[in-house]
């Protein structure tokens, strides 16, 4: 189930007409997405680099498994909205197939409301989150001791992102709610 | 209001919010907010993204995705139809070899790519049609294939087990071999099921053909060359290659569970363009774009997990369930039936990620004060939850294997793959009779604990 990700409803939102904050986002989100790629790609060498240095060249690692976790992490939350566009977040969908086609999109819209709600939220305390760790400095507490901003703000760049496109895709239903096709 | 009451209404309201589609992750993480504005003191729900930051970041947790990367960079490339076709020449001689050569193709494949649906599709989108050519019945040729699959999420590096080792605070490094004697076991019992089906739909063929002269493909004996043999092997060998020096790494002390990822990712990628040529940013978008995909679904309902689960035990909701269970004083293997059962439920509706996140505070606990040894319950629990990827309602292997061949009807993938369900049972009372199958190995490799 875990893996069980299709493009459901992508092809409907495709049918309205495109907004230019839908092709902006699109545009961010592909920006994004590539980075997040060549992020986890990175994290590879970075690891794959720290074996090759401690075995090998005998030298001692500090750096590498929390450069990892920055990239993995960023690579995450930043790619969460372009998935969140392909409906990639799995629900379950059991009584989803059973309703009929209008208390379906009702259903649609308030889960999405919610959702927004809650991503939103968790945005906006990412934000103060970053903004502390900003304003005091904040350092991680290894050795190496890198600042915290650098996480904090991927994952605040990606849950805003993430509820704008939520938002985006609420105000599309509820347009289709209107227009019925 | 009291603990029951804050309980229950804890796991109604998600059941709710889940069953009315809301994706896994939102669901979690908006319940357990929503719980700690309620009934926790005013300021925690401040730092909910510090939580999901601070439980997020182990270097264990995020080495997933890389696994994810490697299982895909494997999966998407003709490897899979290689191997196949490497295991089926020199295992075609053998009764059933077919069949065989299908099980220990899945296993192989699945401890290299760590991914069930991508091992069925990729062992099965060249096996499938192959088994059926040669007259094995479409239900029992998806029923190998759907089994086959589910290894790898038993054989190491696998993802459940990563999180179960986080969830259960045990030894990754143990867990995965405690998990090799088991998946064995599992082989064996699917090679032999396979051998012995092959035998009786074969003399059926025959008698079939004895009496009305109906000629089945089953019957017929397929000559392969020296050069069949061979010709495939330079293509498959740096893959096995590859597989055994990860564990070689893990093992021999050179790299840590994720320094193995993160190796092993970037070695696939490598082999990959060595041996398929793909290696252009065009090529390697697919591959990325899935990795992401899935690591990003994964992780979000990771995060969320362990924030549902911090809101769960802040509210001593895990410790009071726990400490109930344990009350309870049931008689061991009638706890672990229990639990078992409760876990078989789950998988109808959830991922395993879920599963152990969520029960882990929960049932860990009382297994512990019953005296099962966590590694060896690690094991049972992964084996009851691929049960749960062949079996309806979810079954996602049976729909992967709907998707490679829309032509076999659902029903006959059903029935096809109940056998199946049958031996990995058969497998976990194996396994409770002799705990030592799992406990063996990593006891001998690293010491007894």
């Amino acid at each position: 189930m875990a893996h069980g990700l299709d493009d459901v409803e992508t092809g409907q939102a495709a049918a309205l007409p495109r907004r230019a904050t839908d092709r902006i986002l699109a545009f961010v989100n592909d920006l994004v997405v590539k980075a997040s790629s060549a992020a986890l790609v990175a994290a590879g060498f970075v690891l794959t680099y720290s074996v090759i240095v401690r075995y090998f060249l005998k030298i001692s690692t500090d750096w590498q498994d929390e450069t990892s976790v920055f990239l993995i992490i960023g690579a995450v939350f930043l790619s969460s909205a372009a998935v969140q566009a392909m409906r990639g977040h799995v629900a379950i969908e059991t009584i989803v197939g059973l309703l009929p086609p209008r208390v379906n999109r009702v259903r649609q819209i308030l889960v999405d409301v919610a959702s927004l709600a809650f991503c939103a939220f968790f945005a906006w305390k990412s934000w103060t989150l970053l903004h502390e760790a900003w304003v005091d400095g904040y350092h991680s507490g290894s050795t190496w001791g890198p600042p915290l901003w650098i996480p904090y703000s991927l994952m605040t760049i990606g849950m805003t992102l993430l509820s704008i496109q939520i938002l985006l895709q609420v105000i599309d239903e509820t347009r289709r709610g209107s227009h019925p096709r | 209001m009291s603990l029951l009451s804050i309980g229950l209404l804890y796991g109604g309201a998600t059941l709710f919010v889940m069953f009315l589609g809301m994706p896994i992750a939102f669901a979690l993480g908006a319940v357990a907010t929503l719980f700690m504005i309620i009934f926790m003191p005013s300021g925690s729900v401040d730092t909910i993204a510090q939580n999901v930051y601070e439980e997020m970041a182990s270097i264990t947790l995020l080495s997933i995705p890389l696994f994810i990367l490697k299982g895909a960079a494997i999966g998407r490339s003709p490897a899979g139809k290689d191997l196949y076709g490497a295991l089926h020449a020199w295992m075609h001689w053998i009764p059933g070899g077919l069949g065989i050569a299908n099980v220990f193709a899945c296993a192989l494949f699945a401890a290299m790519a760590g991914s069930s649906p991508a091992t069925c599709s990729a062992i099965g989108s060249a096996g499938i049609p192959e088994m059926r050519k040669h007259g094995y019945s479409p239900g029992f040729a998806s029923g190998i294939i759907a089994a086959g699959g589910t290894l790898g999420i038993l054989l190491p590096p696998s993802i459940t087990m990563i999180l179960y080792a986080v969830a259960a605070e045990q030894s990754l490094g143990r867990l995965f071999l405690a998990a090799i004697g088991p998946a064995l076991l599992l082989v064996g019992l699917f090679a032999g099921y396979a051998m012995w089906k092959f035998r009786r739909e074969f003399q059926a063929a025959l008698v079939q053909y004895k009496l009305a002269g109906v000629h089945s493909e089953l019957l017929r004996v397929d000559t392969l060359t020296v050069y069949d043999k061979f010709a495939l092997l330079p293509r498959v060998l740096p893959f096995v290659i590859l597989l055994t020096g990860v564990m070689v790494a893990l093992y021999g002390g050179y790299a840590t569970p994720s320094e193995t990822a993160g190796l092993g990712a970037v070695l696939a990628l490598a082999l990959i363009a060595a041996i398929y040529s793909v290696w252009t940013p065009r090529e390697l978008e697919p591959i990325l774009i899935a990795t992401l995909r899935e690591s990003t679904m994964l992780m979000l309902i990771i995060g969320m997990s362990l924030l549902y689960s911090y809101v769960m035990s802040y509210l001593h909701i895990s410790q009071s369930t726990a400490q109930w269970i344990v009350s309870l004083e049931l008689s061991r293997w009638v706890l672990l039936a229990a639990i078992l059962l409760m876990v078989v439920v789950l998988g109808f509706f959830l991922p395993p990620v879920s599963i152990i996140l969520m029960t882990a505070p929960i049932i860990l606990p009382p297994l512990k004060a019953a005296g099962f040894d966590l590694i060896w319950f690690g094991v049972i629990m992964t084996i009851i939850m691929e049960m749960g990827l062949i079996h309806p309602p979810v079954g996602l292997n049976i729909f992967v294997i709907k998707n490679i061949a829309p032509d076999i009807p659902l029903r006959d993938v059903v029935w096809g793959v109940m056998p199946f369900v049958a031996l990995m049972m058969f497998a976990v009372l194996v396994l409770c009779i002799f705990p030592e199958i799992a406990t063996w190995f990593p006891d001998a490799i690293m010491g007894a604990k």
